[in-house]
């Protein structure tokens, strides 16, 4: 594995059955313990991009290697990758510590699981993670009982859960008001770097990618308008993009 | 005043409904005045020599009664045991294509026969008697709560799957924690509305030899002794409404409770 990038994307083409190319040509490289986000306008394939990223979609041409193992031929995507879809993807009739706790099904082996057992120290993992996160006490109530900003904060947790090696987000705070959404990212950042992670965050807001960002990639109708340090991206590279 | 027509292509679709209904009607001899008529008087004799209802049959009665619930509940609870893996492996977001196929095929097919035909192909399989019944109602199940089933799983947000997927979860897991939690209130409701359904159908499948109390209703048929199904009859009417209590209970209590 080529420890030194975890993420790289070469010459990405896709399109979804029938349609326009959503991706055209789009390559990245992200080095290990870096924060990148991607930018760009509704519809500039930033979501697409962060699933083929998690191997959840299989380019029409070009390549992804995450962690050194490349992706899109079919197989399960490599549990060291921690993906958060953009509606969190959480399981409305579990409690928020059992969303947490599915976080490790990808290490567990046997059939315990299935009747609701797991190792009492994934358990305290859980809790401990949900805790960091302010929400412990939340950890009984059912996903759907949740508030928007908890539910973030459980989707934070089952990743983190997952002792991912990289992080992928889809406009995880896209719903939440400037100062949630700096406590939020703040808290993934600091908990995912605790684990030594990779991050790669879509996100709209020039001021949140300037803190926690170190690269920005900007995408313009499935091309990449800019690729960089994030501290560089300006108003100017962003025309198009909704403050 | 001045009147604006709304929506002409709906009353046109209203129009073309009907006048296929009063041919469909006229056809099946619902414009026999005659016939009609005798058959308002034969009514009326069947409701008069029915009452008073023979309480007499009470005891024999209940047990075929109590033998049509237990066929109802087993044949449910088989059928629900078989339908469910069955469901799992028709699901297209679970389960790879010639699995999807081959388990649909299965579920379509038990569709195909109704309860009652497969009731009379059990009675020459494994004799007369509830055994045959129950095989009956569990087959007549596995075609309708397969199908539903499998609609409900593909119903589940694609995007709760793909989070699971993601964090490497096989598809066992994902069947475990995704599609049966999200979809375990409409299986229950579902699964309610089958045994309704099939405590019904128990009910007459007695006229195929396939126990129960049918078994009676049909006799008390064919020798006209209508005080003597009248009692069956009202004990029939009691136990489906029972059945809708118990259903309308037990989704009040635990599924309105949850989402």
């Amino acid at each position: 594995m080529d420890g030194s990038w975890p993420v790289r994307a070469r010459d990405l083409w896709f399109a979804y059955r029938g349609q326009q190319w959503v991706l055209r040509g789009v390559s990245l490289e992200v080095p290990a313990g870096a924060f990148l986000a991607i930018m760009g306008p509704s519809g500039a394939g930033k979501s697409t991009l962060l699933r083929l990223l998690a191997g959840l979609l299989r380019p029409q041409r070009g390549s992804v290697e995450v962690l050194g193992q490349p992706l899109g031929d079919g197989a399960s995507p490599p549990s060291r990758i921690g993906y958060i879809p953009q509606q969190l993807g959480l399981v409305r009739n579990l409690s928020a510590l059992e969303n947490v706790l599915m976080g490790a099904l990808g290490r567990l082996r046997g059939p315990t699981p299935y009747l609701g057992l797991f190792p009492r120290r994934e358990g305290e993992r859980a809790l401990a993670l949900l805790e960091a996160l302010g929400i412990g006490h939340k950890a009984g109530e059912k996903a759907f009982q949740l508030s928007g900003g908890e539910r973030q904060r459980v989707a934070i947790a089952r990743v983190l859960m997952q002792g991912p090696q990289v992080v992928l987000a889809d406009e995880l705070v896209s719903d939440l008001d400037l100062p949630r959404a700096v406590e939020v990212l703040a808290l993934l950042r600091r908990l995912g770097e605790a684990q030594g992670a990779t991050f790669v965050v879509n996100l709209h807001d020039l001021s949140l990618v300037q803190e926690f960002a170190d690269l920005a990639l900007v995408l313009r109708e499935g091309q990449v308008a800019y690729r960089g340090p994030a501290r560089s991206v300006t108003w100017t590279e962003l025309e198009g993009v909704p403050s | 005043m001045r009147w604006q027509l709304v929506g002409k292509g709906d009353l046109l679709l209203w129009l073309a409904g009907l006048l296929l209904l009063s041919l469909a009607l006229q056809h099946l001899g619902f414009f026999d005045a005659g016939r009609l008529g005798r058959g308002a008087a034969n009514l009326v004799t069947f409701a008069r020599d029915a009452v008073p209802p023979d309480l007499g049959v009470l005891p024999l009665a209940g047990r075929a009664l109590w033998e049509t619930v237990q066929m109802a509940f087993a044949g449910t609870l088989l059928g629900f045991l078989l339908a469910l893996p069955l469901a799992f492996l028709g699901t297209r977001s679970l389960s790879p294509l010639p699995l999807v196929l081959l388990a649909r095929l299965l579920v379509a097919a038990t569709r195909t026969v109704p309860a009652l035909l497969w009731a009379v192909l059990f009675v020459i399989v494994v004799g007369l008697g509830p055994l045959a019944g129950t095989l009956g109602l569990a087959l007549y199940t596995v075609g309708y709560l397969g199908k539903l089933y499998a609609e409900l799983f593909e119903g589940v947000d694609p995007e709760v799957v793909e989070a699971l997927r993601g964090v490497g979860a096989s598809r066992l897991h994902l069947a475990r924690f995704t599609l049966w939690p999200e979809s375990a209130n409409a299986v229950v409701s579902q699964l309610l509305f089958m045994l309704e359904y099939n405590v019904r159908a128990s009910s007459i499948l007695g006229f195929a030899g396939a126990g129960g109390i049918g078994f009676y209703v049909n006799i008390y048929l064919q020798t006209l002794e209508y005080t003597r199904l009248a009692t069956l009859l009202l004990l029939i009417l009691a136990l489906t409404m029972a059945m809708d209590a118990l259903s309308a209970w037990l989704r009040g209590r635990y599924l309105l409770a949850s989402r």
